[in-house]
């Protein structure tokens, strides 16, 4: 180290700051003190608005997503279930509608046959006169 | 070294004693680098405080006794820079500044007068480099880790300052051999 080297070393040497700079530092200290207390105060809230917070808010969107996932499968399964019961509904329809249709096919010839033959025997009968 | 250990841990429990015993420890420290860096005292008791009052609210990370002096130089440094950022320090043209009468008897006086005024005048990383060298006599290894800075930029941060210090003094102090 030269002579300028340690000149600058005696122009730059540590001083004090005022003699009530400790104090002043504390009293600033003190300040802060009691601005935190009433924080605590309101604790409760904090706690809550924390719970909205990372992490806790992470858990409470996965409990929410869960309750969403379980109330949608109920309600595509109901809605599945009553397509299902009314197109079963529609097909029983449609056999009843079938066997009616069948029964009176049946009952429509049998009445043709019976005209026939009536028609047949009032022919014979007006030959032998 | 055990007794700054005790001071610090009985800070950390929230002993209001022993973070006072912290502060007058360390506050030459801390208000001679704001000072020498603003050339203002109120300011630098200003930015002295607040330095403490930010190592108050942080005194949970500090580790050790060593570690609080090298956490409290940084954030020194580093609201200087900022301080003078924001208020653009007005610094001291050293050729405007009235021809000292220069007597061997004010010879030592001056100097450091002098010295001081043309260190406020560098920019403010080099005036900080300078002023951990030399107030806080630390390695250039030292400053280049509590600034953030490569080892060769505060070597010739030094090596320049210490060129324009050279040559401003001697322009100030006339025929004083410096």
């Amino acid at each position: 180290m030269n002579r300028f080297d340690e000149e600058l070393k005696l122009a730059l040497r540590r001083e004090e700051p005022s003699p009530d700079f400790t104090d002043r530092v504390m009293a600033r200290v003190a300040e802060l003190q009691k601005q935190e207390k009433p924080r605590e105060k309101t604790g409760w809230l904090r706690r809550l608005a924390e719970f909205f917070q990372p992490p806790q808010m992470k858990w409470a969107t996965a409990g929410a997503m869960a309750v969403l996932l379980v109330i949608a499968g109920f309600g595509v399964h109901h809605r599945r279930e009553s397509e299902r019961m009314r197109l079963a509904e529609i097909a029983e329809g449609e056999r009843a509608k079938e066997q009616v249709m069948l029964a009176m096919r049946i009952a429509s010839a049998k009445l043709n046959a019976a005209q026939k033959k009536i028609r047949e025997t009032a022919g014979h009968e007006g030959g032998s006169k | 070294m055990q007794r700054a250990d005790d001071t610090l841990s009985r800070a950390k429990d929230g002993d209001q004693t022993a973070f006072a015993d912290l502060v007058r420890e360390h506050q030459a420290m801390v208000f001679s680098i704001a000072h020498y860096f603003s050339r203002d005292r109120a300011t630098a008791e200003d930015l002295a405080q607040e330095v403490f009052i930010h190592l108050y609210q942080n005194l949970a990370a500090i580790e050790s006794p060593a570690h609080l002096k090298f956490w409290l130089r940084r954030v020194t440094g580093h609201r200087c820079i900022d301080h003078a950022r924001k208020h653009r320090v007005k610094t001291v043209s050293v050729e405007d500044a009235p021809e000292p009468v220069a007597t061997a008897d004010f010879r030592d006086s001056l100097m450091t007068e002098a010295l001081r005024r043309i260190v406020a005048t560098l920019p403010e990383k080099p005036r900080l480099v300078v002023m951990l060298r030399y107030q806080e006599d630390l390695d250039p290894s030292e400053i280049a880790d509590l600034l953030d800075m490569p080892l060769n930029t505060v070597k010739s941060h030094l090596r320049r300052s210490l060129v324009i210090l050279r040559e401003k003094v001697t322009r100030s102090l006339g025929e004083i051999r410096v």
